[in-house]
């Protein structure tokens, strides 16, 4: 079937690979306070890096174009090391009283959050555009 | 989907005076799209060869078995999700927005079949 709507695929990549990209930031946020991982270890932050595929879309005459289309390629634990809080009662602590806390940084996981948001944001509002460019061209045929 | 097999079916009973119709309008016109020219002699090919395998009720019937397809697609994905199936909801609206869009098309289509119809039924003879 005809591709309806332009850059649908490069589109729809990008929504797939911004949602991972959110739900790693949650899931970042949510275990802030995590001291004992299932390793037993305080929780790592994890960031997600993105790679470019080429796909190759056939084209009616033989032509065919190359489309960049976005995907996650890895999930990462990032190795900077967290903060250590003096909790002398706390089940994790050390034999000094210490405890490990995660290397999250509540700040640096917003300004993340609200960047891959208003990536989603665009990527939406780029569908809804090519929507729109169909609807138009759909309408070329309507009477009045 | 019984209202897409009836839009087939009429389709299908359409083409000889469409083929009829395309053939001057075509000559007239002379667009040089070569969608057009393509179009044109697969008409012409299926109205004097008889049934060929490119003719005009096979592209319609074409077009609608791929709007099918995409209904059926979007329904898969609204069920996937509904089933709590690992569907992100991006995807299923895309692809009732797909639904809709080749929905529309069709409809267009069938609009301009049947008026072209209608117009010939009205033709003095």
């Amino acid at each position: 079937m005809i591709d309806l709507i332009p850059s649908l695929p490069s589109t729809t990549a990008a929504l797939d690979a911004e949602s991972t990209r959110l739900q790693i930031i949650s899931q970042n946020i949510a275990n802030a306070n995590t001291t004992h991982n299932v390793d037993g270890r305080p929780y790592q932050r994890q960031q997600v890096v993105f790679e470019s595929v080429l796909q190759h879309a056939q084209g009616k005459d033989g032509s065919s174009t190359t489309l960049a289309v976005p995907q996650v390629s890895r999930i990462e634990k990032d190795t900077r090391p967290g903060t250590a809080a003096y909790q002398p009662g706390h089940p994790d602590a050390d034999a000094n009283g210490m405890v490990q806390f995660p290397n999250v940084n509540i700040y640096e996981e917003m300004a993340d959050m609200i960047v891959a948001s208003r990536t989603y944001d665009a990527n939406v509002a780029a569908f809804k555009n090519g929507r729109s460019i169909a609807m138009q061209a759909l309408s070329i045929g309507k009477h009045g | 989907m019984n209202t897409l097999s009836s839009i087939q079916a009429l389709g299908a009973g359409l083409p000889t005076p469409l083929a009829n119709k395309a053939e001057p309008q075509a000559s007239t016109v002379s667009i040089p799209a070569a969608e057009l020219r393509e179009l044109n002699a697969t008409t012409s090919a299926g109205s004097c060869g008889g049934a060929s395998e490119t003719s005009f009720s096979n592209l319609l019937g074409n077009l609608v078995e791929g709007v099918n397809a995409k209904q059926a697609a979007a329904s898969q994905a609204l069920a996937g999700l509904q089933s709590g199936q690992n569907v992100p909801l991006h995807q299923t609206m895309i692809a009732v927005e797909e639904a809709n869009l080749s929905f529309q098309l069709m409809v267009e289509v069938r609009n301009r079949l049947l008026e072209s119809y209608q117009e010939l039924m009205r033709m003095q003879v």
